[in-house]
């Protein structure tokens, strides 16, 4: 045998034992799996339950990724930032890299520094200022609008839209997130010459509100402006509305959960109560009308905003992971930095310095039962627009 | 600022007739069986979705106040029947373990049945809108609502003192065995006792749905509330459930104006205070 002869034989025989490791990546690569944080059980099951669906929905509807289908699992959180950081533990050991979700500001926090820690990418819907703000860090993004622009697209419009209500009275939960909410608010009305007549705090556990109602009615505001969220705000207003306090005053509830709050509480308590609202099924986008059309399809229902956040927050990470090019937790968290593309809201952008979706907040307002054409069409969109915290205002340090 | 005072009295008076609902039952319970029930806030729940319910069917918010209560104190009776008399006899640590499934089994149930998301009742027509005082305004609701639980609260001190039923009950709780060899079947009387008890909890449901919604997870709130009625009352104390709602009620609605962060807290702050003066509740006997 010829030495070139040689030579051929032997890289020809290198190459075909070399070849069931290079077929491998072409045919056979290890999909990309993303983990979904949701409260599937505890006190935050219905959030959770829809949250489940767009994440699903999401990476069921994205074609083939780095070679293989994406695949989902399902991580319950169970309302509980302990048991969901020790879950997530847990997966990162097994290899998981990506996640979206987390209801509570609590866990949100919680589960990014872990995030952060295993180098992963973790896409959160929950409230809190400081996950983008002063607890900020390389893995985490956020595509709520947070309690600044809550307050800047709802309580800004609400004023120009009744000149004369210059007398504004405030119900807050005491922690954190009612405080930002409440600080936002105070500055806001010193800067539109709005009096602030008055605020009760209450505990994060209370659900009888009739004696702050006293309260608020005592003080006789123009509006009433409600900070806190949840089934403290749906029993809030139900109550405010049986003290007739829609008669004597407008009565406004900055931050609430949409549509399936609004559906729990019916077009007779939602009748002409302003509401702030991140996600709204009716905002005419092109990519919401596509989604809203999908929901219906897939589930039978109307989307609302734990389904979107969770869908466009996990459709993200797998636009990213495909931006990137690989299934690298840092790289995919570097092609998330100043990624631009089309939201429920419209064009959505997510900024590199803290990691926060610019997006729009909605003012909302009830309708009547008989205006209502659907019963899904609870609210007529009022206004939108975007506000957040810029230059020195971002209080995001990443490290 | 004098009458926004007043007006916190009639409030708290209102909240405090809630709470005297809510929690009667668990101390006539405790006070005949000395058993711990702690599913109470569940069947207080299910009285909320009955009454959801049995608007959504019949549109009828009275009949939904007669069959809801009826409802619930005959799934008591069932429940009695299969599985709580079975352990009278066992120490309170057991009532609390059976009890607690059987609160997270209608938990769960509800869930199964009406969903997560929790449903909204109207205030029936008749009482909608409002009794004007001043610059304050009170729901006709609330006011039907105080006068009513008066009504059941009488109704209830006339049932437990004078009738044949009330006799055997309180003897009952002095001496079951006594009673027994006197000839009542204390059974019957036992299922009969947990079914009102429970029965009242779902009275308590059904009359506070249009004020807090139905809500599968609101059960072991309204527990709280009714132990510390209860023991502030005293355990198995029927003026004690009354005297320890007012209280709290009262305590609450000052509270939100004069310190409104601290007023769910002063509820704790004004049981902790009765047991360091009478350990046993203001009604309550060693």
């Amino acid at each position: 045998m010829k030495r070139r002869s040689f030579l051929k034989s032997g890289l020809a025989a290198t190459s075909l034992l070399a070849a069931p490791s290079m077929l491998k990546p072409a045919f056979a690569a290890a999909p990309v799996t993303i983990h979904g944080l949701k409260s599937m059980s505890g006190a935050f099951a219905s959030y959770g339950q829809f949250a489940e669906m767009g994440s699903k929905l999401a990476v069921q509807d994205f074609g083939p990724l780095l070679g293989a289908k994406p695949e989902y699992v399902t991580i319950d959180t169970e309302g509980n930032a302990g048991k969901a950081v020790r879950k997530v533990q847990e997966a990162i050991q097994g290899g998981a890299k990506f996640f979206d979700g987390c209801t509570l500001s609590s866990t949100a926090l919680a589960v990014g520094k872990e995030v952060a820690k295993g180098g992963g990418v973790f896409m959160t819907p929950a409230g809190a200022d400081e996950i983008t703000g002063s607890e900020c860090n390389a893995s985490t993004f956020r595509w709520t609008v947070p309690t600044f622009g809550a307050i800047q697209q709802t309580v800004r419009p609400l004023a120009k839209e009744l000149p004369k209500a210059k007398r504004w009275y405030t119900i807050t939960p005491q922690y954190v997130f009612g405080e930002a909410l409440l600080s936002a608010a105070k500055d806001l009305f010193k800067e539109l010459g709005i009096e602030h007549v008055g605020n009760s705090y209450h505990s994060m556990q209370e659900q009888e509100f009739s004696g702050y109602l006293t309260n608020a009615m005592a003080a006789q505001p123009d509006v009433l402006l409600i900070l806190n969220f949840g089934g403290q705000s749906s029993n809030c207003l139900r109550q405010a509305v049986n003290f007739g306090l829609k008669k004597q005053m407008t009565i406004l509830m900055a931050w609430t959960a949409g549509l399936d709050q609004f559906q729990t509480l019916g077009p007779e308590l939602l009748e002409g109560v302003y509401l702030g609202a991140q996600y709204w099924h009716q905002v005419d986008t092109p990519m919401n009308n596509a989604l809203v059309k999908r929901v219906k399809e897939v589930y039978g229902i109307t989307a609302n905003y734990p389904l979107a956040a969770d869908y466009i927050g996990t459709k993200v990470i797998l636009e990213a992971i495909k931006k990137a090019g690989s299934a690298d937790g840092k790289a995919v968290a570097k092609a998330m930095e100043g990624m631009s593309y089309d939201g429920p809201t419209g064009k959505e952008t997510i900024r590199a310095q803290d990691h926060q979706v610019l997006k729009d907040y909605y003012l909302l307002k009830g309708k009547a039962k008989k205006d209502m054409k659907d019963p899904d069409d609870l609210a007529t969109l009022v206004s939108s627009g975007q506000s957040f915290p810029t230059g020195d205002k971002i209080a995001c340090k990443m490290a | 600022m004098l009458n926004l005072y007043l007006f916190q009295i009639l409030n708290g008076l209102g909240l405090g007739m809630i709470y005297f609902l809510i929690s009667v039952g668990l101390t006539i319970i405790f006070g005949l069986l000395n058993f711990v029930n702690f599913a109470h806030g569940a069947f207080f729940m299910i009285g909320c979705y009955l009454c959801y319910a049995l608007l959504q069917v019949t549109g009828q918010f009275w009949l939904a106040l007669v069959l809801g209560p009826l409802i619930v104190g005959a799934l008591a009776w069932g429940a009695e029947k299969v599985l709580i008399r079975r352990i009278y006899h066992l120490p309170h640590t057991f009532h609390i373990l059976v009890t607690v499934g059987v609160a997270l089994i209608l938990q769960e149930t509800a869930v199964i049945v009406w969903g997560p998301v929790g449903k909204s009742i109207p205030i029936p027509d008749a009482l909608q809108g409002v009794v004007l005082m001043g610059k304050f305004a009170y729901p006709k609701y609330r006011l039907f609502l105080i006068l009513f639980s008066a009504v059941i609260g009488f109704l209830l001190w006339l049932l437990l003192e004078r009738t044949r039923f009330g006799a055997l009950v309180r003897a009952g709780s002095e001496s079951t065995e006594m009673v027994s060899l006197l000839g009542t079947n204390i059974y019957k009387l036992f299922s009969l006792t947990f079914a009102l008890g429970v029965g009242l909890a779902g009275l308590a449901g059904v009359l506070s749905g249009p004020i807090r919604g139905a809500q599968p997870f609101m059960g072991p709130e309204v527990l709280g509330i009714a132990f510390v009625v209860v023991v502030i009352g005293g355990m198995g104390s029927f003026s004690g459930a009354l005297v320890g709602g007012l209280l709290i009620g009262l305590v609450q609605s000052l509270m939100t104006t004069i310190w409104p962060e601290g007023a769910s807290l002063m509820i704790y702050g004004a049981m902790a205070a009765v047991i360091l003066l009478r350990p046993y509740g203001l009604f309550g006997r060693a």
